[in-house]
């Protein structure tokens, strides 16, 4: 063991450390929160498609996210289900339409509509009710997220969807999209009753099974050649080109970018001004390590040394204020993903920042004379 | 035979286009336990040629041997760890560690660690008188005590050529003689060198010889 002089050192102006730390730490908390919440934003934006049990998706042509539906004619399912490999296709629509809420105010509300909603395992998140009664009138179940925007409502409440009264017969929880619109589940019947001119006889997106086993390029393929007016994407491809959508049309993802490089400036400058000034204040100390025979490795690995524990105890404490934030989030419907790449990324990123902060110091250390120590 | 010599020492520094001459060509010599008090007024260049004798700055011309080795650009630092022991007139000790460790560290820049080294420090700053205060930091300690600590750094190690500048400078009278007393007798007892840079008129007390320098050369 060897007398560690960085550590000592460091924690022996403890004011300096804390403000080095805490430097550290506010970069490693908003890149936490603007990469969580981006995340959480993009997981709204694709969660229908992730949560929906389907292999392939037929959209009609150009449609930019699952969001933002267009109209064709259901009768195409018919030419989808006859392919050779298909387990099972079924026609969903996905619409906004408005709600007539008690106290007069009108909401949006993106309407899910299937024939057989257990099919497709959607959605999976139901807390009352059974998703096999919608088909049996006019009903529906709302997700609970709607309460926010709606108010309070319960099962056997009844709320008019385009002038029509629905009566409400389950909930479920988190069943989100990206516009913040709350879903609401019903039967396709239903739903194209409600909006005559725009779907009667029509469907939005044609959602495919594959048998076990099956080519799914080869299957995509025929679905193609005899659908060439429609897009076919695989569920990786359509919630990835959902989630590029907003990435792109919004400026969400360079906004992120800009956060998270400013948070990791302000970091960068805070610890580099730091260690430098830290650096500075002890060039005495640094010439007497010269003086009685190291060299300048010998102070690099100091200040190296410093960079990282104030790396580690930044990451620490911006990693636990991410943390506490999460429920506070929740709270205001926000979701803060923080996957476990995303902390390791982190950790990796805060060392590498604290070292080539510590490296404005290095040319310093590199030019101390060590016949300072000769002078008063 | 002499543990460190010099032969024609020069150095030049440059200053914007002029060149100025600190040191003449300086023959000097130093035995294994033989105390030098280097005097001179300010000015003279007694610490450029303390820097040099402690392989901190190089010579524009002439040499420096160090046990029988040649310094040289390349080597000094190894010199430095091997050869040498500093004791300067601002003590620069390290304020976030305690006395021992001070020394300690001084030893592991020199490669030696673990329990070689804490042993080789506890015993140079017993034989400095700090026992009871190694574990003290040096803003809890007075000037002369600070001193023997850096006296202590500067022994550990078993050094054969100790250099200090001005070691009493920051020190009452009483305290300097005290530490000089300690330094001449630790110093005889490892027969290690000493060259000690001074105004200090007690410091010829205990040296074997004086070598003055004026205007950069020895006279």
């Amino acid at each position: 063991m060897a007398v560690d002089l960085a550590t000592k050192s460091l924690l022996h102006d403890k004011l300096r450390f804390v403000i080095t730390v805490v430097g550290v730490a506010f970069a490693v908390t908003l890149v936490f929160v603007q990469v969580g919440l981006f995340l959480g934003l993009m997981d709204n934006a694709s969660l229908t498609i992730e949560q929906i049990d389907a292999d392939l998706w037929v959209t009609s042509h150009n449609t930019p996210n699952v969001d933002f539906a267009h109209a064709f004619p259901e009768t195409y399912v018919k030419r989808v289900r006859s392919i050779p490999g298909i387990a099972r296709a079924d026609n969903l629509i996905v619409w906004f339409m408005n709600v007539n809420l008690p106290n007069g105010a009108v909401e949006g509300t993106e309407v899910y509509a299937l024939e057989d909603f257990a099919a497709w395992h959607f959605p999976q998140g139901v807390i009352e009710g059974d998703l096999a009664d919608l088909r049996r009138g006019p009903y529906m179940m709302l997700d609970d997220s709607a309460k926010k925007r709606w108010g309070a409502f319960g099962v056997n409440d009844y709320r008019e969807v385009l002038g029509r009264r629905l009566k409400i017969i389950g909930r479920t929880v988190d069943a989100k999209s990206f516009t913040t619109t709350p879903l609401t589940f019903m039967d396709l019947r239903l739903a194209q009753s409600l909006n005559e001119s725009d779907l009667r006889g029509n469907t939005t997106y044609i959602l495919v099974k594959l048998a076990p086993g099956a080519d799914a390029e080869k299957a995509r393929a025929e679905i193609q050649r005899r659908l060439p007016y429609n897009d076919v994407f695989t569920k990786a491809e359509w919630a990835k080109r959902s989630r590029s959508y907003w990435i792109d049309s919004t400026g969400l993802g360079l906004n992120m970018y800009i956060t998270v490089f400013l948070g990791c400036l302000v970091g960068i400058v805070v610890v580099a001004q730091t260690l430098y000034t830290s650096t500075m204040e002890h060039i005495r100390e640094f010439g007497t390590v010269k003086a009685i025979g190291g060299g300048n490795a010998d102070i690099y690995r100091i200040l190296g040394k410093q960079a990282t524990i104030a790396a580690v105890a930044g990451f620490g404490l911006g990693a636990l204020q991410a943390f506490a934030l999460r429920p506070v989030m929740s709270k205001i419907d926000l979701k803060l993903i923080i996957p476990t790449p995303l902390y390791v990324a982190v950790f990796a990123g805060a060392i590498a920042l604290c070292l080539a902060a510590a490296m404005i110091s290095f040319r310093k250390v590199a030019s101390i004379d060590p016949a300072l120590v000769f002078r008063t | 035979m002499s543990i460190l010599h010099t032969r024609n020492v020069q150095k030049h520094f440059t200053e914007g286009r002029e060149t100025v001459t600190v040191l003449r060509g300086i023959d000097f010599s130093v035995e294994r336990g033989e105390i030098v008090s280097l005097e001179g007024p300010s000015g003279s260049g007694k610490t450029t040629f303390l820097s040099i004798l402690g392989c901190i700055l190089t010579p524009t011309k002439g040499d420096v041997v160090i046990e029988g080795q040649q310094v040289a650009e390349k080597n000094l630092a190894t010199i430095r760890r091997r050869s040498l022991g500093f004791v300067f007139q601002q003590f620069n000790l390290f304020p976030s560690l305690t006395a021992l460790e001070n020394v300690e560290y001084a030893l592991n820049v020199k490669g030696m660690r673990g329990s070689p080294a804490r042993v080789e420090a506890q015993r140079v700053i017993d034989a400095v008188g700090l026992g009871d205060r190694q574990n003290f930091l040096p803003r809890d300690l007075s000037g002369g005590q600070k001193q023997r600590v850096a006296i202590a750094r500067a022994l550990a190690g078993n050094a054969p050529i100790l250099l200090a500048d001005e070691p009493t400078a920051n020190l009452d009278s009483a305290v300097g003689s005290q530490v000089l007393d300690m330094f001449r007798t630790l110093a005889k007892q490892e027969n290690r060198a000493l060259v000690i840079v001074t105004h200090d008129p007690k410091v010829r007390t205990i040296a074997d010889r004086v070598a003055k320098i004026q205007d950069g050369a020895l006279v």
